[in-house]
Formats: structure tokens, C-alpha cells, sequence
């Protein structure tokens, strides 16, 4: 047992890495196996409808055309250009600017109503016309970037520029994590078989910026390692690497007890959290004790044909089951510059199900509750077609005018939409959330005042929504 | 964040004695001593006030400004005056700090800023005593402090001793005694040149009775070509140095030259203020030399995007504003950069004098989105003689192709033949500049740009036309300097401008004892710390500036002479201390602000792969030359940019080095933006996506599995073994001894032979059941186990060896 000053300078430094607030915690309850990590946040500002997320990424820029936003009316101007009075100078991206013509396209899709809500959905998401009723449609999101560089950064992010730290970032460091035995903040990804060109991403979107390191996102793998070197190598075994740790923490103590410095009662403790990880993340990843029909329910493809979007989704749901305070899935391929037709099924035919199947699943064994679920791209796609419109084939550029998200569970009104756009999907008519709305609002689901999360560097207190972002009180229960 | 002093309430008292004390003679303030304007007064204005009554003037309330005498003095519009001194009754800043009224109250509530009880008594003891108000402390030249007298005679070893011992003993501290021999071996090796003491080094500086053995000792390793290297790693941060473009696609590109060059100049002691003048402006020096060309690549180090359908004038005003951004925090230790949107909150620094300052960078003779096939014009090609050979005869042949196409004959076969030759001299010498190794590097448009300031930061946004020049809270431009990014490289290192000297003293004090006077060391403004010591930072700042001898003018030769100003700390005595904690240390001072003990500190990233493939024997030394991709578990980087057409690029798909390329100290691994090398980022290394000049340091679970489980620890733990095996005596003792001796640098106690004997015992036994496991341990890495030794016994001491390798004391500096 430490003594008090110990314990004292424990919580003095507590800000300066991980180690020192695992330590306290290690200390106060003889070593429990699952005992959390406190956050900066000793008290939620407001009562916390969700403990934690799930955030369904889709990169590339989802088409909300397509998908989300139904216009009828649009039927009626396909073929026809653009009007100016719908664009009004709106600046467009360098592979469409060169455009001599701009013909409006209505969806090739099929929308049907779904829910007892009466939902819009386009025939490709079957699967998510099961869950409207338990999701919250936002057709109003907007941001002012236009690439996915600057666009994927500015909505993980706040920032277009790099430097900033993500949303899961933001959430370990305010809220630390259940379960110390596996990271706060882990990161899923998948590419999608619709569009095998795609964008590539980038560390920095889970990346902790100016935030201590250790709120970075833990990118799991699939495969032996799910975290990298978590395996010991060749020829060693939980046997003889326990010996070893043993070996290790006794001469570490040792040194403590010559050096005082604290700093070694941490070290012990980081490797004993990384012997217990060692067990901890295969159990986890480990799918192979999911019954049939889960695996059924989720699509989980032995060939893996969907990038291993289905099995993230289901690894995300263990991860929350175990504490894991926010996991970011990824899924590439929605960047439907032309073959938009072909292309965006396969993207579809890789999410519907398994996202449809995780809603069921966490309201089923009643996690929905406190988990806050999010869907959505960086941006949506533009009326016009990029490149030629044909009969049956057409592309859509980058549009950050509008575009669509669901949100679902811990703190959102289900079976509601938010927003309104023109009979264009173009602008937006009606209660528009910008990308700060949408993280303030999120944040708020997990009790936190976007405004009060804050940290210092170069003299200026940042947070997640910069100078912005107003909650969306009508998304909230 | 940094709480070292606020710790120690009843040692401010005492410190503010001392300092009352030291300005005695010269202009001692105030009525009664109040609190310190700088230290304890601004902090709070800057903190809780400037935000509405500071220098922006856009978000400015009431027109009331308190970051400047003239607000704080003089009555406002409406009549009333903030600070009256000395008269608590007359100040209106007095009567609204205590005012309970929701409609008067400051700060208001809707802030978020409430003033806590012992910052407003602090205000009104502050108006109380005179009111004493001066501008913030770095925007003020430093002036050489007096040395302190300090009671103890024999403890100080040069000036820097007689600050620090006059700030414990304020504090009622002692310093510690001077650290053992190995200890103090080991950590001049790791701080100076990045590497540790072979058993020989320490032996030698164990042996050497010469009572300056110690100062002889410093002046080895820094005329050591390994010094350059370590100075280089912190300067790659700040510099953003990276192997590849960043943003999107993230192509490689090649500024390998640009880091010998940096290593180069260190090596050389190149003086400060050369150092920043070649590479700020070395294009612009007069008849600037290849070297000076190449220097100049410092601002090419930024990211350079490449993303379809991107926006180029976009992307330039990117490159730009990093530019200055990088620039304000390294040399100014400024952020600047929130200048780019609106006037500086806290900061003397208006939007318009941000734009004053990107005018000098915004001349760059450079294209927007030019990332996409590796280095991007402007650059220096550096073709081999047969290279060079080889393209001017191709670009005559092309030239004289086509001389002959527009005037001669008609002929359409004959017009084919000139054509299809054309296209393949075109192709070739298109491939022929492909190989040639080229570098980035500064060169502005022959036609200025006119620079406008950005309204909102918006690149397609302008307002007000302005032209480039200094901040006016800070001296203008040396009279007679160009008014380009030349003349603005002299000014950061003139005399009068007051925050270069000391922010870069201070990164060379954060370098060696683990945390800066002024802990923020990338903010020296309103909103940064305090310095632990003042005077001491001021001191130094002025000993870098201009000379080695206190009060003496130097010679050129001795200004900004980075290895004096390492010598100095080095060989003080506050450096020399042992890091021992005792549990009254811990509890006065945590982190070891005031300096009572040695510092002690986890190593940087790059530090701790560097020690194993040292220790090991496995580190080739080559200083140097173009990045190498040491191993990573897995092709990480495909998975986050695999694309039908990645063959169009490069740096798309991790392809491992072989050989020597495999053990090169980790300042030469490829660095890949979007994807960084994961043993330097677990422990802390920056993504060098923008400027750093500070890391965390933290202590995580997943820096144990990278030294317990990557292939270059159990790869070094073998090596390290057949050393052990080779090289120590035969006796288990001995060799238990020599492996401890060559990671520590010291003999282990009884106590920790016998917990190393047991781990050993415990592995033979292990992989005496387990020949397989035995051969797959032997087998990690691409250097072949040594076939003459039993597989049995190199296996035990391979594992005790890893054990070692992951010893608090091995990746600690103490």
C-alpha cells in the first residue's frame, strides 16, 4: 500500500499521464480486474443520457440524394441544369468546376416509407427501414469544407486544419474509461466493396493533437495482433513472460526504493495492465463464442467481402459491453465521383445490415439506452452529375451544403428527423445543424457542456466546437 | 496543467523578498511590496479579462482595455477610471470584482471565468500597493541579472548554480549531492549525443583521476559527430521534418539532405543566429551557396497536399500560414497563429501584423497543390555527373527535334518519326529528373505578391492590402534589413528583440533537464507559464545572445554558441545532482521545478530504440543520408490508403529495409505523416503533421508490448546475449554483471543479482522443456543467431536480456 503523500502526489499529477491516475485507482481497490480510469471530468456537467459511443463513419461522402433525402419533386427537374438561383455562386470542388454543364439527377433508386414514423428510405437500406423508429434522421447537417481531407478532419476533429485532437480523443480525456484493461478510445477499419479507388484516411482522425497522447485512438486490427505487439513473439508464452514480468517488477522496485521517484509504482503498473490486455482484447476480439444467429444477424461474411464491416460492428458492440468509452468504425469507399449507380450498392450491401443489426442488438440486451450511436460522412454529394449523365450511370462531386446523419440511443428522440432542404438537396430550408452543432450535441448526450471541456495549449483554452456550436435541444429526449 | 510553484503557497512570500531584494539597487517598486505585477497580477488579467478587455480590437467591451497602462490608468468613456493607485475606493475595477450585482459583476457570469476568492484579493492587494503595472516580460529585452550572492561558497560550479540555489534556499531547500560517477557517465552520453556509454566510455571516465575529468568529458562528446544527431531529433519536431508530403495521398519526398544539413551546422557549432538566418533565408543571402540553398528548406518542411478537386490558392494560404505559424512558435515562442482569423486574444498581436508577417512567407515561387510526385519546385537537383551528362544531351536532341518539325517537308511519315523520337527523349528525360535525387528549398516569385489580410482566415476572403513587417509591440526591422524574409531572420536574432534568446535557451534547458524554466515552452505569451526562475532565463537568454563571459561583450565567434551554452549546463552543478526523491522533496516540489535533485525523466521515443540496438551491437552509425523503414508489424500504412491506383504514387505501401538499414538510429526512420512510425508514436513522438517543440511524456500499457513483443527488442535482447555470451567473464556472476553493467552503466546490487539469477534460473528451466519455443526465440530478426553457442543457454540469457532492456532504469535518463 502507498502512503498518503504518495497517494497526494498521485492526484497533484494525475493530469500528466495515464500511469498516475491508474496507479490511484490500482490503489484504492487492490488491483479489481475492470476498474476504470477516470477522465478530467470528476462530475458530468448534466446528467449523462449515454456513458459512451459508437460512431459508423462513412468515408467519402455518403450521396444523402440517394440514400436519406427524399424529393419527390426532384423527379421532375432530372436532366435539367442546375438553376443558378439554387446554386448562387456556391464555390465547387477543381473536378467539377470545369463543367460546361450541370444536369440535375433524381435518385435511380426506389424510397419507400418505413416505421410507424412513416420514414423516407431509399430501397437500398432495407435493413435500416427496420430500425427508423429507434433512429433520429438529421437532413440538415452542413460544413463549409468541400475536399475530404479538410472535411473528414473538420467533422473528427472541429478543425479543418490538423492539430486538433478527435471527438474520441476529447471523450477519453473528459470522461477516462470503464475498463482499464482495454483502451478508452479504439478505431475500426473497413473498406468498402463499392469503390475500391477510394479516399485513403489518415492517424490524425483519431489522432489526440495537442491532448496527452495517451487519448489517441487504438487502432484494432484484424487478424493475430487486433493491437499491435500485443502477441508475445515466437517462443515465448504466458508462462514464461509472467516469470519475466515478475522478474521485471521486482528489480523496479527495487530501483524505487534507491530512487523514489513515483514515476516506477506507474511503470510496474502499465505492465501489469499490458500482461492483463494480453488476455483481455483476444477474449474480446475472439467472435468465435457468438451464437450463429448473432453472426447471422450482423452478416458477419466469412470472405470478408464487405472489408469486415460486419464483424467491426459486432466487435464494437463487445467493446462497449466491456467499457470501451468510444469506438470509431471507418468504413472507406463512398466517394462516388461516377459509377455512382454500381458503386453505392456495393457500399450499401456492405452497412445496411450489420448497422440495422447493431441497433437491434444493443436495444435487445438494453445498451441502446446508454450508448449514442452515430451514422454518417464527412459531406454529401451534389444534385448535378459529375461527368456525363447517361441513362443508367452518373457521378456526384463533394457537397457540404447539405447532407444527412442518424443518430440513435443514449439521449436521442427516436424516430424523428430534423431539418429540411430544398427540393434540390442542395440548400437547406429549415433548422440547419452545422458539423459544431452536431459534436455539441453529442457531447451533451454524454453530459458534458461543449462549452466546459476544455484544455489548455499555447495559451488558449480549445474545445471540441472551437468557438461554435449550439445543442440541438429538438435531437434530445 | 503544471502546477510545480502555485504548489508552494508559503514559499511566494519568501521569493517575492528575494526578488524585492535583488532589484534593490536598481528601481525598487511599489508603496508596500504587493503581489508581482508579472507573475501573479497579469496572469489573472490575461486569464479572466483580456478576453473582452485586451488587444483584440474586434471583441472589445465597454472600449476598455487592461492590457495596456493607458486603459488601465485613465478614466473610460463613461468617467470612471479601472485603477486608481493606491486607492481601492476609486477603482472602478475594485468595485465591479466585488460587486454582487449580476449587471455589474466582472468577470460576468456568462463568461465562464469566475475570479476566485484568492485572485480577487490578489487584484485589490495589487491596486492597493501602487498598482505597479509593466509590460509582460518577454516582450521586454532581457537585461543581464546580477549573480547571486548565495550563502553556500562551495556548492556553485558557474552562475547557473547561484540562481538555482538562491531560489531553494527562498524555498528553505538544499540542493542534492552530486550523482555517481555511472550515473552522471550515462546521462552526459544519452543528453549529449543520444546514445549510451559502451562499458569502455564508462570505465574510462571512471578511471580518469584528472580532477577536470568530468569538463574533459563534455568536451569529448561535444566534438562528438554523434552530438549533431541529438540536437537534430528536437529540431526535426520543431521543423516538421517528415519523408513525406502529408495531407491526403501522402506521397514520399526527400529532404534528407536538408537533415545532414541541420546535423552538419550543429556538429560545426554553427552559431545560432547563422543557423536561423541560412535556413529562414539562406536563398536570399548575397551569392548564397549551395549549403545556404539547401538550409533553406526549413519552410519547405511543411505538409504539401495533392487531393483531387482541391482548391490551390487554398492550399498555398496553408503552406504559408504554417510558415508563420511554425515560425512564431519556434523562434518567437508565440502562438501567433490565432492572428490568421481575428486579433490575438491575450497577445499584442493584431490580425493585420499576423498578415504583416505571412507577407514575408507569401512569396514563395510555389504551386498549391504540387504534392504528388514527391519533392515540389522550388528544389535543387543534385543529378550524378553521369545524370547530368545524360540530360543535356537529351534536352539538345529535344531542342533540335524541334527546330526540325515546323519548317521542314511535308512528309507525314517522315513528321511520325520526328514525332515518336520527340516522345521518347521527352519520356525518358521525364524519367531521367524522376531519379534524380533533388531537395526543397526557399526561392521567392521574381513579381512580389501583394498580400492582403484574410478576412476570417479565409484564403479567397481579402481585406485591407499590408505590407510585410515585425509586430509593433516588438522593435522594428535593424535599421538597413531588407524588408523580406531575409531582413525578418535578422531581426529574430537582433539584440533588441527580446524573445528568441530566451526561448531558445529555455528548449536546450527543457532538452537536459526534462522541462523548461518556462514550462510552456512553445508559449512565451500572456496566456504561457511563468518562469521557474526569471533572472536565470534571462541570464541565459543573454549569455546565448551575446557572449560567454558574463557582462562582456563577445566577439561574433562567440555569439548564440549553442555547445558554450550546453557546456555551461551541463557542467553546472544543478545538472550534476543526484535525481534522488526523498518523500519532502516529493511533497514540496513533484516536479522538481525548483531543482533540489537531479532531474530524472523517462527517455524520448527514438532514444529508447536507439539505446537497444546500441547496447546490442546492433546500431550501424552512418550519419546521414536518405530514410531507412526499420521493421513494423504488418503493412499498416495500406490498410488507410490502399486504392486500385496507388502504383501512381509513392509511399503507398510499407516495404521493409534489409541489412544495415535496419539498425540506423531512429532519427533516419521514414516518416510517414497519415501514418507514423508506431514505435516512435506509442512513446510520444509527434505525428510532425505542424511544428512541435514540446512532446508529452506518458506511460502506458501499449509502450510495455512495443519493448517487451517488437522484433528489434528480442532481436537486440540476442544480440545483447552473445555478447554476454562473448564477451563477459565466464562466471554466471560476472555475466549476470556485465549484462546489467552495459544497459545501466552500473554494477547491480546483491539484492538484484539475486532477482536476476532467479529470472534467469527461471527461463533455463522454461526452454529446457521447450527446444521448439528455444529455436523460435532464436529465430527472431534478420540478423542469424549465433550458431556457435547453445541454443539453450542463449535463450535464457536473451530473455533476462529483454527483461533488462525494460527496466524503468533502462528507458529513464536519471
Amino acid at each position: 500500500m502507498m502512503n498518503q503523500m504518495l497517494r497526494r502526489h498521485f492526484l497533484q499529477t494525475a493530469s500528466l499521464g495515464l500511469g498516475t491516475a491508474a496507479l490511484a485507482s490500482l490503489l484504492q481497490a487492490d488491483q479489481a480486474a475492470a476498474e476504470g480510469i477516470p477522465g478530467v471530468l470528476t462530475k458530468t456537467h448534466f446528467p449523462a443520457r449515454a456513458k459512451r459511443v459508437i460512431y459508423l463513419f462513412m468515408s467519402g461522402g455518403p450521396s444523402h440524394i440517394d440514400l436519406f433525402d427524399y424529393k419527390p419533386a426532384l423527379r421532375k427537374h432530372h436532366g435539367e441544369e442546375l438553376p443558378a438561383t439554387v446554386r448562387m455562386g456556391q464555390r465547387i470542388t477543381g473536378m467539377t468546376s470545369g463543367q460546361t454543364s450541370f444536369p440535375c439527377v433524381a435518385p435511380m433508386f426506389q424510397f419507400n416509407q418505413h416505421g410507424s414514423s412513416g420514414t423516407w428510405l431509399s430501397e437500398l437500406l432495407p435493413h435500416t427501414g427496420e430500425i427508423v423508429d429507434d433512429i433520429a434522421i438529421v437532413k440538415s447537417m452542413h460544413t463549409e469544407a468541400i475536399n475530404h481531407d479538410p472535411a473528414t478532419t473538420y467533422i473528427q476533429t472541429g478543425s479543418q486544419q490538423p492539430g486538433r485532437p478527435s471527438l474520441g480523443a476529447w471523450l477519453s480525456y473528459g470522461l477516462g474509461t470503464e475498463n482499464e484493461n482495454l483502451p478508452a478510445f479504439v478505431v475500426l477499419i473497413s473498406q468498402g466493396s463499392g469503390n475500391k479507388t477510394d479516399q485513403p484516411i489518415f492517424s490524425r482522425l483519431w489522432g489526440s493533437g495537442f491532448l496527452p497522447s495517451r487519448h489517441q485512438g487504438v487502432r484494432f486490427r484484424s487478424g493475430a495482433d487486433p493491437v499491435l505487439y500485443l502477441s508475445n513473439p515466437e517462443g515465448i508464452d504466458r508462462e514464461n513472460r509472467r516469470q519475466l514480468l515478475d522478474g521485471i517488477r521486482d528489480l523496479n522496485g527495487i530501483a524505487e526504493e534507491a530512487s523514489g521517484d513515483p514515476e516506477i509504482q506507474t511503470r510496474i503498473a502499465q505492465y501489469e495492465m499490458a500482461f492483463r490486455m494480453q488476455s483481455s482484447v483476444p477474449e474480446l476480439t475472439d467472435l468465435s463464442r457468438e451464437p450463429a444467429h448473432v453472426l447471422k444477424a450482423y452478416g458477419v461474411r466469412e470472405d470478408a467481402t464487405d472489408g469486415g464491416y460486419a464483424r467491426n460492428c459486432l466487435l464494437a458492440r463487445r467493446m462497449i459491453e466491456r467499457g470501451v468509452r468510444f469506438v470509431q468504425l471507418m468504413h472507406r469507399g463512398w466517394d462516388q465521383h461516377n459509377n455512382l449507380p454500381q458503386q453505392i450498392r456495393g457500399q450499401c450491401r456492405d452497412v445496411d445490415q450489420p448497422s440495422a443489426a447493431l441497433i437491434k442488438d444493443l436495444k435487445q440486451r438494453g445498451l441502446l439506452e446508454d450508448t449514442l450511436v452515430i451514422f454518417g460522412g464527412e459531406f454529401g454529394r451534389t444534385v448535378y452529375s459529375q461527368g456525363t449523365l447517361t441513362k443508367d450511370n452518373h457521378g456526384r462531386d463533394h457537397h457540404g451544403r447539405c447532407f444527412s446523419m442518424w443518430l440513435a440511443g443514449g439521449g436521442i428522440k427516436p424516430g424523428i428527423s430534423r431539418g429540411m432542404t430544398d427540393d434540390y438537396c442542395y440548400n437547406i430550408v429549415q433548422d440547419p445543424v452545422h458539423i459544431h452543432d452536431l459534436n455539441a450535441t453529442v457531447l451533451r448526450c454524454l453530459g458534458i457542456d461543449h462549452l466546459r471541456l476544455t484544455y489548455r495549449f499555447q495559451g488558449r483554452d480549445y474545445r471540441l466546437t472551437d468557438v461554435h456550436g449550439e445543442v440541438v435541444r429538438e435531437l434530445l429526449v | 496543467m503544471i502546477h510545480g510553484i502555485q504548489l508552494l503557497p508559503n514559499c511566494r512570500a519568501r521569493v517575492l523578498f528575494v526578488v524585492v531584494t535583488l532589484v534593490a539597487g536598481g528601481q525598487l517598486r511599489g508603496e508596500t511590496a504587493g503581489p508581482d505585477f508579472g507573475r501573479e497580477v497579469r496572469p489573472i488579467l490575461s486569464n479572466k479579462c483580456f478576453a473582452c478587455h485586451g488587444p483584440d480590437d474586434k471583441h472589445r467591451e465597454a472600449d476598455l482595455r487592461l492590457d495596456r497602462k493607458e486603459g488601465v490608468f485613465s478614466p473610460s468613456a463613461s468617467g470612471v477610471t479601472p485603477v486608481v493607485p493606491g486607492d481601492v475606493a476609486k477603482s472602478e475595477l475594485v468595485r465591479r470584482i466585488e460587486s454582487k450585482d449580476p449587471d455589474e459583476q466582472m468577470p460576468p457570469a456568462k463568461s465562464g471565468k469566475p475570479l476566485t476568492e484568492v485572485e480577487r484579493n490578489k487584484l485589490i492587494a495589487w491596486v492597493k500597493s501602487g498598482a505597479e503595472f509593466k509590460q509582460h516580460w518577454s516582450f521586454v529585452a532581457p537585461v543581464r541579472p546580477a549573480v547571486p550572492k548565495v550563502s553556500d561558497a562551495q556548492w556553485p560550479r558557474n552562475a547557473v548554480d547561484n540562481f538555482v540555489f538562491a531560489r531553494l534556499a527562498s524555498a528553505g531547500l538544499k540542493p542534492s549531492p552530486e550523482a555517481s560517477r555511472e550515473t552522471l557517465v550515462r546521462r552526459l552520453y544519452l543528453d549529449l549525443l543520444g546514445l549510451p556509454p559502451t562499458l569502455q566510455q564508462v570505465d574510462a571516465f571512471l578511471n580518469d583521476k584528472r580532477p577536470d575529468a568530468y569538463e574533459r568529458l563534455v568536451d569529448d562528446l561535444l566534438a562528438s559527430p554523434h552530438y549533431g544527431e541529438r540536437l537534430t531529433l528536437d529540431w526535426l519536431d520543431a521543423a516538421r521534418f517528415a519523408d513525406t508530403n502529408g495531407y491526403h495521398l501522402d506521397n514520399g519526398r526527400d529532404m534528407s539532405r536538408w537533415r545532414a544539413w541541420v546535423i552538419e551546422a550543429f556538429n560545426k557549432n554553427m552559431p545560432f543566429d547563422e543557423f536561423t538566418i541560412e535556413q529562414l533565408a539562406g536563398d536570399l543571402l548575397p551569392n548564397a551557396t549551395q549549403d545556404q540553398r539547401i538550409a533553406s528548406g526549413f519552410n519547405r518542411n511543411n505538409m504539401i497536399n495533392f487531393e483531387g478537386g482541391a482548391i490551390p490558392e487554398e492550399y498555398r494560404t496553408a503552406y504559408v500560414v504554417d510558415r508563420v505559424n511554425t515560425t512564431g512558435a519556434v523562434w518567437l515562442g508565440m502562438s501567433v497563429g490565432c492572428g490568421q482569423c481575428h486579433d490575438h486574444k491575450f497577445d499584442p498581436l493584431t490580425q493585420r501584423e499576423y498578415y504583416q508577417l505571412y507577407a514575408f512567407f507569401n512569396q514563395v515561387a510555389e504551386n498549391g497543390l504540387d504534392g504528388g510526385k514527391g519533392n515540389a519546385a522550388p528544389m535543387l537537383a543534385f543529378p550524378s555527373a553521369e545524370q547530368a551528362a545524360r540530360q543535356r544531351v537529351l534536352e539538345a536532341e529535344i531542342a533540335a527535334l524541334q527546330k526540325v518539325t515546323p519548317d521542314q517537308s511535308a512528309d507525314e511519315a517522315l513528321k511520325k518519326e520526328v514525332a515518336a523520337e520527340s516522345k521518347k527523349h521527352e519520356d525518358e528525360l521525364k524519367h531521367l529528373q524522376a531519379q534524380i535525387p533533388s531537395t526543397m528549398v526557399m526561392a521567392d516569385v521574381p513579381q512580389p505578391r501583394e498580400t492582403f489580410v484574410l478576412v476570417r482566415g479565409q484564403y479567397d476572403h481579402f481585406g485591407e492590402k499590408v505590407t510585410a513587417n515585425t509586430p509593433a509591440s516588438l522593435p522594428p526591422l535593424p535599421p538597413g534589413a531588407p524588408h523580406n524574409r531575409l531582413g525578418l531572420a535578422q531581426w529574430l536574432v537582433s539584440p533588441e528583440q527580446p524573445l528568441t534568446s530566451r526561448v531558445i535557451a529555455n528548449r536546450y534547458w527543457q532538452m537536459l533537464f526534462g522541462i523548461g524554466l518556462v514550462a510552456t515552452a512553445e508559449d512565451f505569451g500572456s496566456q504561457g507559464e511563468q518562469p521557474s526562475h526569471p533572472e536565470l532565463i534571462d541570464w541565459l537568454a543573454c549569455e546565448l545572445q551575446h557572449s560567454t563571459q558574463p557582462g562582456v561583450a563577445g566577439t561574433p565567434a562567440e555569439r548564440w554558441n549553442v555547445k558554450a551554452l550546453i557546456k555551461l549546463l551541463v557542467t553546472s552543478a544543478t545538472y550534476r545532482q543526484q535525481s534522488h526523491a526523498t518523500p519532502e522533496l516529493l511533497k514540496k516540489d513533484p516536479q522538481n521545478r525548483l531543482l533540489a535533485r537531479g532531474p530524472r525523466f523517462r527517455l524520448p521515443a527514438e532514444l529508447i530504440r536507439d539505446q537497444s540496438l546500441a547496447v546490442s551491437g546492433l546500431m550501424k552509425h552512418r550519419i546521414g543520408g536518405a530514410s531507412v523503414s526499420p521493421y513494423q508489424p504488418g503493412d499498416l500504412w495500406t490498410e488507410l490508403s490502399s486504392r486500385e491506383d496507388s502504383s501512381n504514387w509513392t509511399a503507398q505501401s510499407f516495404v521493409q529495409s534489409h541489412g544495415d538499414d535496419l539498425y540506423r538510429r531512429s532519427m533516419y526512420t521514414f516518416w510517414k505523416r497519415t501514418c507514423p512510425p508506431v514505435q516512435l508514436s506509442t512513446f510520444d513522438a509527434p505525428d510532425r503533421e505542424t511544428c512541435s517543440v514540446r512532446r508529452a511524456r506518458t506511460n502506458t500499457p501499449l509502450q510495455a508490448l512495443v519493448t517487451l513483443n517488437d522484433v528489434t527488442y528480442i532481436e537486440a535482447s540476442r544480440k545483447l546475449a552473445e555478447r554476454v555470451l562473448h564477451e563477459a567473464p565466464t562466471d554466471f556472476q560476472g555475466r549476470l554483471r556485465f549484462l546489467f553493467r552495459t544497459v545501466t552503466c552500473r554494477m547491480p546490487s546483491d539484492r538484484e543479482l539475486a532477482v536476476l539469477a532467479k529470472m534467469w534460473g527461471q527461463q533455463k528451466t522454461h526452454y529446457e522443456k521447450q527446444p521448439k519455443s528455444t529455436a523460435a526465440v532464436l529465430a527472431i530478426g534478420e540478423t542469424p543467431a549465433d550458431k556457435s553457442l547453445d541454443p539453450l543457454e542463449l535463450a535464457s540469457w536473451t530473455m533476462l536480456a529483454s527483461g533488462v532492456l525494460n527496466l524503468d532504469e533502462t528507458i529513464t535518463r536519471n
